[in-house]
């Protein structure tokens, strides 16, 4: 009986959202024509430091992603356990570094779908993914959206 | 065992592969679309449990199906017992599981996260796929649990009882699942621990209530029937029986539940006391033995008084 309950009162309550999913903290309505705050911690050739400049493959990839959202882009540069950190207490919307799906932040963060597949020198296949904050699905959603059909137009 | 109870039986164990092959198939189900869910993670585990009580029933069935022997002389009948244990721990561990993971996800503040995937060129939300999962895994477990509670009560088999609650435990579960990822769609990213919590409640109290009857089964308390609500039929039967007896003075027994068959012991002062046919007493075995298929053995003692847990009990109930 409760579960039914649950099952009419949610809708009610949380009015009308403009995303299904929902993010609990609001983080693709900040993104969009806003500011992607992103955590970059270098890891040559996924991001990589020239100069005063930030580069890399995935510096291309968020790059290309804020276009598609109108939105400016807030660099933050730092180590992956503070980047992480940053991410939880919703500092950042993002963090990059040449993370994989295998990455032990997983309980920590939300992970992207595998935007490419390359091999170490250990000989083992890595999926490259991207860490969103925990929950945050429409922005997840949203990325992984933007992934599959950058993938597939490369 | 007559015809048509052993006819239940078999059906009973069908029923049972069944529901071992469409766990296999749920689990799989579950397994692909798993994700990195942890509301999905919980639900699959609590599939594994579910192959608990079914196995525990075809062991026990099979086990409790061999004669007596000089090393073994009251029979088999106790495996029903012990799987109905097993079974039942498996039911309350579950609920045990789903409300302290659930508690400890609320606690936390943990926000479930689902993704997108992609099939057939689409990227979707990886929550849909999870609903319709849990949709069709669902509907097997409310026919089965329906077909199995038709069965216990001839089989006078709890086994079969429990694995019933297991498989209503598994479309609850499914229903919070749903319940709780189309709230995560929302917005509300407790809803799926708050959703499992309260099934897990309603499921613990069915594995509570089977832990319970198990362990008193075990430790021979008064037979009850297949659902433990009440005293079992046939303990009125066998003392109406006793009650017959024009030779007996006082009469009395106590009756074990072995599983799926009883054992009585029948206490009889004759009359007057120090007179005992031995062939009376031998008309009382054979006759309490023909009450029904359930009376599996049964012990005569001619006694001078009946001990005090072997009384007639109040009868204005039958």
């Amino acid at each position: 009986m409760l579960v039914v309950g649950l099952a009419l009162v949610l809708p009610t309550t949380t009015g009308c959202t403009t995303h299904f999913p929902a993010d609990p903290e609001g983080t693709l309505t900040s993104v969009d024509g806003g500011t992607l705050r992103v955590g970059a911690s270098i890891n040559p050739p996924f991001v990589e430091e020239k100069g005063e400049e930030l580069t890399g493959d995935e510096v291309e990839l968020v790059e290309d992603y804020a276009l598609t959202r109108d939105a400016d882009i807030e660099w933050t540069e730092g180590g992956e356990e503070e980047l992480m950190s940053r991410l939880g207490h919703g500092e950042l919307d993002l963090v990059i570094g040449g993370l994989t799906a295998k990455t032990p932040w997983a309980g920590k963060a939300g992970l992207t779908r595998p935007y490419t597949e390359t091999t170490d020198r250990f000989g083992t296949r890595r999926k490259h993914v991207l860490a969103v904050p925990l929950g945050e699905n429409a922005f997840l959603l949203d990325l992984d959206t933007f992934l599959h059909h950058r993938d597939g137009s490369q | 065992m007559p015809e048509d109870v052993e006819g239940a039986l078999r059906r009973a164990i069908k029923l049972e592969w069944v529901t071992i092959g469409v766990l296999v198939v749920t689990v799989s189900i579950i397994f692909l679309v798993l994700g990195n869910s942890q509301a999905m993670k919980t639900a699959w585990i609590e599939d594994m449990l579910s192959f608990i009580p079914p196995i525990a029933f075809l062991v026990g069935v099979q086990i409790a199906g061999r004669p007596a022997s000089v090393e073994r002389p009251f029979g088999h009948h106790r495996a029903i017992g012990i799987a109905h244990l097993v079974a039942a721990t498996a039911l309350a561990g579950m609920a045990v599981y789903l409300i302290i993971d659930s508690t400890m996800k609320l606690i936390a503040a943990e926000h479930p996260t689902i993704g997108g995937i992609t099939l057939f060129g689409q990227t979707f939300w990886l929550g849909w796929l999870m609903i319709a999962a849990m949709v069709i895994t669902s509907v097997p477990p409310v026919i089965l649990g329906r077909m199995k509670l038709h069965l216990a009560p001839p089989l006078h088999n709890k086994v079969l009882f429990a694995d019933a609650d297991m498989n209503k435990a598994d479309w609850m579960t499914g229903v919070a699942v749903i319940v709780g990822v189309l709230g995560i769609g929302f917005g509300l990213w407790w809803a799926d621990a708050a959703a499992a919590i309260v099934v897990s409640f309603s499921i613990l109290r069915d594995g509570w209530v089977n832990v319970r009857a198990a362990v008193k089964g075990l430790l021979d308390a008064r037979a009850t029937t297949y659902d433990d609500t009440e005293p079992h039929p046939l303990l009125h039967q066998v003392q109406d029986y006793l009650d017959g007896l024009d030779w007996a003075e006082d009469t009395g027994a106590r009756v074990r539940d072995e599983g799926q068959v009883f054992q009585v012991e029948a206490f009889v002062v004759p009359r007057p006391t120090s007179s005992i046919d031995i062939d009376a007493l031998e008309k009382v075995r054979t006759g309490l033995k023909n009450l029904d298929w359930k009376v599996n053995d049964v012990v005569v003692a001619p006694v001078r008084t009946i001990p005090d847990v072997a009384r007639k009990r109040d009868r204005t109930t039958t």
